[in-house]
């Protein structure tokens, strides 16, 4: 005797819902196996037990087919209301979603623009192999081996500008309040 | 604020139609995966309105049937899934056929009680995969259309929820 299917092949067996292939190897092992044959008829037996559920339950049905008519009917003209009151509403919310996304938008770049770090360090190299250095704390020329640094190590807010073979320093004392502006020039 | 333009007559009774049409085998369809007669109303109508409100896809009638049941089938399911349970309060109700001797409807009604305590066993998808085919013998293949799931998910609900039974009512034997 052959190896005995599984209880769901067996279950899917009493439904029709086997393969060909698996489907006739069930049923040559069915065919000599009593224990799998009895368990393949409790499965029809629930078929058919199943099958009787698809009476309707004893209801008036004329009334309560009436009573869901109308209420389909009023819940589509509730949903039309809502649907068609709602268009307004939604228009309302995108425009606030859309001046509230711009306003975050317009704090993030102001933000930014505040606390936009000064260049740590800003090179400009000349033709003739002098170079500029910039840092918060001063600005350093140096060319073949020398060099010549401006220092302000009181700088509360440093700006800098490079332009051709020049760079530009701007500070201002964060005791005295007083603004020194450094230009270098590469010769 | 201007007021609603009515839908056309027309549109109406072409609503009403597929209503009348579709409604008492949306209902039992929905009655057969929840158990109850109030919750299977509710649930009808939610499904109507639902596929009412979505008229374009009804121009088709016999898509809109298929389209309708889908809905019904899945409006059940998600209704057991929130409140997960399978309530049957007037499933009692016998359709008497003159051949039976009142032993023999004593016995239907025993096994038909068996099973409805059975099927509170099973998940919403087993049951309404068993429902759709061994009681409104829908195909394996339409099943797993109405479920939205292949067709080897729908054979493994099926034979999930028939082995649970069957385990169910070989205890209530012993």
């Amino acid at each position: 005797m052959s190896k005995h299917p599984s209880e769901a092949n067996l279950a899917l067996f009493a439904g029709g819902e086997l393969s060909l292939w698996r489907r006739w190897g069930v049923k040559r092992h069915v065919a000599e196996c009593a224990a799998c044959r009895d368990a393949v008829d409790e499965f029809l037996a629930l078929r058919e037990q199943a099958s009787g559920m698809a009476e309707l339950p004893d209801v008036a049905w004329d009334s309560m087919a009436a009573e869901m008519r109308a209420n389909i009917r009023l819940g589509l003209e509730a949903g039309e209301c809502v649907t068609e009151r709602s268009s307004p509403r939604h228009l309302g919310f995108s425009l606030r979603g859309v001046a509230a996304c711009a306003s975050l938008a317009m704090l993030l770049v102001v933000s930014f623009l505040i606390e936009r770090p000064a260049p740590r360090v800003a090179e400009l190299k000349t033709d003739d192999a002098a170079v500029i250095e910039t840092s918060g704390s001063g600005i350093q020329v140096m060319e073949g081996g020398r060099s010549l640094m401006l220092l302000n190590a009181h700088a509360h807010t440093v700006d800098y500008q490079a332009s051709g073979s020049a760079m530009g320093a701007r500070y201002v004392d964060s005791d005295t309040g007083q603004v020194t502006i450094n230009n270098v020039y590469v010769q | 604020m201007s007021e609603l333009a009515p839908p056309p007559l027309e549109a109406v009774e072409r609503q009403n139609r597929f209503v009348s049409e579709n409604l008492r085998r949306i209902f039992v369809q929905i009655y057969r995966i929840v158990g109850n007669t109030a919750d299977a109303q509710d649930l009808t109508q939610e499904a109507f309105i639902k596929a009412l409100q979505r008229q374009e896809q009804l121009k088709d009638e016999e898509k809109a049937t298929h389209w309708l049941s889908r809905i019904a089938t899945n409006t059940a399911i998600d209704f057991l899934r929130r409140h997960g349970r399978v309530t049957h309060c007037e499933m009692d109700a016998q359709t008497e056929s003159p051949q039976e001797s009142p032993e023999d409807l004593l016995l239907r009604s025993e096994h038909r009680d068996y099973l409805e305590d059975g099927l509170r066993l099973l998940t919403a998808r087993e049951r309404a995969a068993l429902m759709l085919r061994d009681v409104e013998g829908c195909s394996a293949e339409e099943v797993a259309k109405q479920l939205d799931c292949s067709k080897a998910t729908v054979r493994s609900h099926i034979a999930n929820a028939r082995i649970k039974l069957r385990r169910y009512m070989a205890g209530r034997k012993r």
